[in-house]
Formats: structure tokens, sequence, C-alpha cells
């Protein structure tokens, strides 16, 4: 599927994507875009209580970036690849049923397709869906931002007079 | 390949330090033994080997971060201290693996436990393996030294914080026999932060000891040179071909650093890097990458009413072996894992709200970790490749022996967390299961566990270079030497037949001390 998918054009009917906010390593300024869009469904959204980020406030797309430019080129192409294949209008019909781009699907439906990799029967699209989800969620969660609402106060302080090199 | 201008063997005024290896002035140099990683196994060997008066030079393809480095940030922490910036994992993602990078390597960012091999470990190896003369008796001294130089100490009461509490008690309550891990600190201030570079020095990583040790001696660290291949001539290791970083330390420039080891290569990379190293160098050896262990490992949380915090404290300080010998079954062992928000939101299943839901109440979660022991029955592990340009590949199918084990082991997890008086537990398949009661286990059975259906780590890789006197199973001898290879040997993790059934530092730095104390002595 994920093949049938990345061979049609790619980004036909997509929605509006998010603009990157500095210049970008390896994504394209569309892979941006494809991975704001799902990071917005995958961290705390619209729906979250007051205080929560957004994932374009922590700019997850701009860390995912930096995070493919620390990767062996080929890891990274695939990924890029991934965000490609899983915003195309075909992998939606595919896999929800309904032909459009990911970034311009509504909200539900693009947690629907979510959903649909998520526990697909396919084993790619399950491991597509995790690096997705697990990128989204640890450049969201790095940010200090998060660390409050979650409970965690952050880092101890050091004390000066901490014990010397052993 | 053609050899650039040689590097004098180091002066004395330049040994015993390290450096930045992509601002040497020239791109060659010569030693008696080339050590590849700085790790347990390659520490021990640069300074065993260097206190017995040899030239050692150290390779290491991470950078040289100390404790004014270590910031105790997640962000910062995994890009620059474990194996591809934190992302390492097998080839389809089902098992995320954390390995160390840089300077110390796996002992500085390891969470301290130390224990030596179980008996019944080291007597499979003999018995199965074919290891000749390897036994508890011949590590023993060297356990000793070990244990002294890195202040390994019986468990104390005091460093066990309430999420290893809840794990004590729990097993306890069950006649299940807890024991608190003896840990490598020093003047411990239980920060709870040993995955993110101790940063007070407390924690008696490699990075603090027997580097120090191989630098007093004369050793000289180059970082951020990564090994390429080793190049042999007429049945002997010659050189380290390496490459050389970018600025980032992230990947090959282009330029090539080429390390002549005199006497000998000691590969100590790790158990990925090292079978990859050497599946570059033109050898058959039909076991290389094979029969790779990784202590699959599967969390379970559980929440309490009081806050766990289970983010500060002693990382990890109290194991249970009860179902570590599971008869003709694969075996398995308990601890916890720290929770930080980082690891802990990529490890939770799902998104969106439901995600948010679970990471909300972070403070409140309790995590014990079952490690499978792997390698023992009839699991074969899994294959490490590489291709040539560097990418690596871990392919590594869960064995149906290994599923089994794993459902038996959330079971028990959650009996342990239910005796501890949790209200509340959850599984992390991708759909959570919610247990209660001791009714409610039956439900696991159900789940599906095939890849990335339930969360799966590994924090020691193993194998791949397996010990043995047989070379069409085993890539080196009993004593570390490379069957075709009279001057190269191995003293990472690797080298282990099977997993070890506890975490591995101390048996590497234990075997990599026994295996360079007999190069020395022959040299």
């Amino acid at each position: 599927m994920l093949l049938v998918g990345g061979a049609f054009p790619l980004l036909r009917g997509s929605g509006p994507l998010r603009a990157p906010t500095k210049p970008l390593r390896v994504l394209s300024p569309a892979e941006y875009g494809i991975f704001a869009a799902a990071a917005a469904r995958l961290v705390p959204g619209d729906d979250a209580p007051a205080g929560w980020p957004t994932a374009d406030q922590v700019d997850c797309a701009g860390k995912l970036d930096e995070i493919l430019a620390g990767i062996h080129p080929k890891a990274a192409a695939e990924f890029r690849q991934l965000l490609r294949t899983f915003e195309n209008g075909m992998t939606g019909l595919l896999s929800t049923g309904a032909p459009q781009t990911f970034t311009a699907a509504s909200p539900e439906q693009q947690v629907r397709r979510l959903e649909s990799w998520r526990h697909s029967r396919f084993a790619l699209m399950r491991s597509g869906y995790q690096a997705m989800k697990r990128l989204a969620h640890a450049t969201y969660y790095a940010s200090p931002s998060t660390f409050a609402l979650v409970g965690y106060p952050g880092p101890p302080t050091i004390a000066p007079t901490s014990p010397a090199p052993g | 390949m053609s050899s650039p201008t040689l590097t004098p063997l180091p002066s004395l005024a330049a040994a015993g330090t390290i450096r930045d290896g992509r601002t040497e002035p020239n791109l060659a140099m010569e030693c008696d033994y080339v050590v590849v990683g700085s790790g347990a196994g390659g520490s021990m060997a640069a300074s065993v080997l260097a206190e017995s008066g040899a030239r050692v030079v150290v390779v290491e393809e991470g950078g040289h971060f100390t404790r004014r480095d270590f910031n105790m940030q997640e962000s910062w922490a995994y890009p620059a201290l474990y194996q591809d910036g934190g992302n390492r994992a097998t080839d389809d993602l089902s098992i995320l693996i954390l390995q160390g990078r840089g300077v110390g390597g796996g002992t500085t960012v390891n969470w301290t436990s130390s224990f030596r091999i179980p008996d019944a470990t080291v007597d499979l190896w003999t018995r199965k393996h074919g290891l000749l003369g390897v036994d508890n008796a011949t590590l023993a001294p060297h356990y000793d030294a070990i244990e002294k130089r890195l202040s390994i100490h019986p468990g104390d009461p005091n460093d066990v914080n309430a999420n290893n509490r809840k794990l004590f008690e729990g097993a306890t309550r069950l006649g299940w026999k807890p024991e608190l891990i003896q840990r490598a600190v020093k003047n411990c201030a239980r920060l709870g932060y040993c995955g993110m570079g101790c940063p007070i020095d407390a924690k008696q990583s490699a990075l603090v000891t027997y580097i120090p040790d191989a630098l007093a001696a004369g050793a000289t660290v180059l970082t951020r040179l990564r090994a390429r291949l080793v190049e042999t001539d007429r049945g002997r290791a010659r050189a380290v071909v390496c490459d050389v970083l970018d600025d980032e330390g992230h990947h090959p420039t282009g330029r090539r650093f080429v390390v002549h080891g005199r006497k000998g290569v000691v590969l100590a990379g790790g158990a990925i890097n090292t079978p990859t190293l050497l599946s570059r160098t033109k050898l058959s050896n039909h076991p290389l990458g094979r029969r790779t262990f990784l202590h699959p490992t599967i969390p379970l949380l559980a929440f309490f009413d009081e806050p766990i915090e289970a983010f500060y404290g002693a990382p990890q300080s109290v194991a249970c072996r009860h179902f570590a010998n599971r008869g003709d079954r694969v075996g398995y062992f308990f601890e916890t894992a720290p929770v930080h928000p980082l690891l802990a939101a990529v490890a939770f299943p799902g998104f969106g709200a439901t995600h948010r839901q679970t990471t909300a109440r972070l403070a409140h979660a309790q995590a014990t970790i079952a490690l499978l022991i792997d390698g023992h029955h009839d699991d074969v592990g899994g294959r490490v490749t590489a291709e040539r340009d560097g990418r690596i590949h871990i392919d590594y199918p869960l064995h149906p022996s290994l599923i089994e084990a794993g459902i038996d082991a959330i079971k028990n997890m959650a009996r342990v967390q239910l005796a501890a008086g949790a209200k509340e537990i959850s599984t992390l398949h991708e759909d959570p299961i919610t247990i209660r009661s001791e009714a409610d286990l039956a439900q696991i059975d159900q789940a599906a566990f095939g890849p990335n259906q339930h969360t799966l780590f590994s924090a020691h890789q193993m194998g791949g270079c397996a010990m043995g006197e047989d070379p069409e199973t085993s890539v080196v001898n009993s004593q570390g030497r490379h069957h075709q290879l009279e001057n190269l040997w191995i003293v990472d993790g690797s080298i282990f037949p099977t997993s070890l059934g506890v975490n591995p530092q101390v048996a590497i730095y234990a075997h990599a001390r026994r295996i360079a104390t007999k190069i020395a002595a022959q040299a």
C-alpha cells in the first residue's frame, strides 16, 4: 500500500500547509507542513485544557528537521517518503475510504487515518504510524513548556557544594 | 589502501589526552594497539594495555562530554549521548534500542546496575556453546578488581525511591524475593538522571575511572572518528580506517584517518557496531552479526494515588529474578525504569487526548519492566548487517517463545503492582488493557503482541560476534581472539553467546579485563 500510495502525484490537493519558521535542512516545505499537520493530531490538540501548547507552538516539525539532519541520509529519505505517502489522497482512499490528502482532511478524518495506520494489519503501516507518533511525542515532550503540565518539575538545581569528581 | 603520512608514535607530551580527531594535523597515526570504542570494554582494554607499557590509541565516534555538559535535559542527552541520536531501533521499529555513544560509551548513560554473570548463564556457554576455560571462578579476580575500582557496593536501602519500592514491596508480598541492586556510585546524590550523564560524577562510569586510568598510563583517545573497516594483511589486522565525522559529529566528511596498530587491534564498539565494522572487512565469517540479543524489555505502568515521581531518585535499585529460570520456557527478570517525559511519552501508546491523559499522570506512574532473557532456549535472536555506506540494519523477529514469555511477564508484573497497592495498571499494548484486579489479567492473553502492537525497548545489546571454539558458530575464540585474524580481539558485549540475564556492564568489563590481561602477557 505504501508503494501504491507513493506512486501517485504526491501533494495534489493538499490543504493549507504550515510554513516553516526557519530554514529547513532536510525536509521540503511541503513535508514540513505534512508533519506539522500530523503532529497537531498526535500531540495534545485543540481539545486539551488551557495551557497545553500546540504542536506548532513547540515547532515539532522544525525539531523533526533537526533530528533528520543527524541520522543516516537513507533513513531520513525514507521518512520523507513516508510523509509524502501518508499525505497522498490515494492512501487516504485505501486506508479510510476518504480520497483526500491528509492535510486537506477534516480533523476527524485525520484522526481516522492515523487510527487506521496504527491498527493496520500491514506491519509496514504500523511501523509508519509509530515513526510519526514517536517523533511527534519526542519533539513535543522534550519541550520544557510541557513539563509542568505532566507534573514534572524539571531537573533539580545542582548545589555548588556537590561532590567533587571521584 | 595507500597510507598517508604517519604521525610517529605519540610523544609523551601528546599521549595521555583526549583529543578531537577532526583537528589532528595528520590523517594517520601509529601505535601498538588500536582500540575501537571507549565504553566498558574499550576503556578497560586501553587501561590494561597502556599500563603494561603498550602505546594505545582509542578511537571513538562520539564526543567527549563531562559533568559540566550533563544538563539533565532529555532534549540534549539523547542526541548527544546515544547512538543515532536516541533513534536507534530494529528495522521494523518494533524495538527501540537505547545505546550509548561517546567517551565512556554505555557506561556514561547506564543506570549503574552492577551484576556478575549468573552461574546458569556461564554454565550454558560452556555446555552448549563450547567455551573453554571461562567460568565465574576464572572471572572472580577480575570481578573483584572491577568492583573495587567502580565502588560497587551492596545494595543500599537508602537508594530505593518510590518507583523501586513498589517493586520491592509487591514482590516481597508475593514471596518472589526481590533484591537490592549493587550500584557503581560514589557519593551519589540520587538525582535520577544517570541516563543523561551524571552531572556530579557520582556514577563511576568509564568516563571517570578506566578512561582516566588509560590516559594516566599514556593512552590517547581520539573522538569523532568512526571506525569504517579493519585493514588486514596475511591473517593479521594491520590498521583501523576511520571516517572523520563532520562538525556536528553525525556524518562522514569523506576524509579518512588511519590508525596503524603494530601489535594488534581491539574492537569494543558494542554489539551492534562491532559486527557491522567486521562485516566491511573481507572475511568469511558466517556467524558474524547473527545471534544478536537485546533483552527485549516490556514496561508496565501502574498508577498510584500518591506521587511516585519516578523521574527522581536512583533510577534502578531493585530487581526480582524469581522468573529468570522457567525451565524449558524463556525466563525474564523485573527491574524498574525512570519515567522522564520524553521517553515516557514515546513509550505510552496512542495519541491525542488519550495519550495526553496518560502523560498528565506522569508523577503518579510507577514503571516496572520485564527483561526477556533471550538466546537461552530455541530463540535465535536477531541479525545485524550493514550496507556499504555504513547504514546499519537490525532485524529482530520476535520468536514465539519470547512472545509467550512476554505475555507471562506482563501478568506477573501486574501481580506485583497489585500487591504493591496499585489501583490501576495500564499495559502498553496499542490498545491498552486496564487492570484493576487479578480477574482482568485474562485479557492479556487475547491482546495482539506482534510488531508495533506493544512497546518494547532494549538497553542491553549482546551477541553477534560470539565466543566459541568452532569457527562455524563463533567469531572469536574463548580468549576473545578472532578465528582468522591472529592479532584482533573483541572485548565488548558482542562476544556473549547469549544474553546474560542481568545488566551487562560488569560482565563486559570482566571479559575485557580477562582478555586484555592475556594480550598484554603475550605481547
